[in-house]
């Protein structure tokens, strides 16, 4: 059975919202974990107190529950093969993320991952989203 | 001790996903996205056991990341984590009877191999 979603504009809308959210979502727990005190040198009681009352930690794991359900409600209508190469577009935001906010340099085989992972997606992206074998 | 980790996060992260995916493509194509109908997707999201299940085991997946992450570089831990697009791909054609075309496959290999260089 192939089937399209019901709507083509929901299931793009779908991919930026699992994309978007994953992406930021980790942008700002990494952040948020970089302030936090010494594991080490920390009591359990402590460092779980600077974990919940970190805004940053706190928005970066909303954004991932988002994410999370996000990528849920897609499987209603999409396959499993479909959707994880297809939002894997987040591993090329990151990155380029990395570069003009952080200023990290990317090298030739950085540049060549990225070429390689949007090959990757655009490819996916042009079948259709559920496709199981029950004509076969 | 870092590859009994790297084992975990591979095996529960698949394991959560592909029954995740099951539970989720048991419900009906999601459309209604007034406030009650997310509340509804939300209550089944939460009560469903395969969902809830598959979540939980994504959540193992999460910690024991973290856990890899205490004991090895990021450049070690994302690239060999990345192998478990390639079994998620293999299970769900058995699992989740998913018609793995040849543009599938090119894509995930592609996706696959691209984590390994953007992060190596």
């Amino acid at each position: 059975m192939q089937a399209e979603p019901k709507s083509e504009l929901k299931n793009r809308i779908f991919i930026a919202i699992v994309v978007l959210t994953n992406a930021a979502g980790n942008v700002l727990l990494a952040v948020g974990m970089k302030q936090m005190p010494d594991f080490d040198n920390t009591s359990v009681m402590g460092y779980t107190a600077s974990l919940f009352t970190n805004l940053w930690i706190f928005f970066g794991i909303a954004l991932l529950v988002v994410w999370m359900v996000a990528q849920l409600s897609m499987f209603t209508w999409a396959d499993l093969t479909y959707v994880l190469p297809v939002t894997a577009g987040g591993y090329v935001l990151t990155a380029i993320l990395g570069k003009f906010f952080l200023g990290e340099t990317v090298s030739i085989a950085r540049w060549l991952g990225i070429a390689l992972i949007s090959f990757g997606v655009v490819l996916v992206s042009e079948t259709p989203p559920h496709d199981t074998g029950d004509d076969q | 001790m870092k590859w009994v980790w790297v084992l975990v996060t591979v095996l529960s992260g698949t394991i959560g996903d592909l029954v995740s995916a099951k539970g989720m493509s048991l419900h009906g194509e999601l459309d209604d996205f007034r406030p009650r109908g997310l509340a509804r997707i939300m209550r089944y999201i939460v009560t469903h056991p395969l969902v809830a299940g598959g979540i939980f085991c994504n959540a193992i997946a999460f910690f024991s990341f973290m856990a890899l992450l205490s004991v090895s570089d990021l450049s070690f831990a994302v690239p060999v984590t990345a192998s478990s697009y390639i079994l998620k791909t293999v299970c769900a054609k058995w699992y989740l009877n998913e018609r793995i075309t040849w543009r599938r496959w090119a894509g995930v290999v592609m996706v696959a191999i691209g984590i390994v260089l953007i992060s190596v």
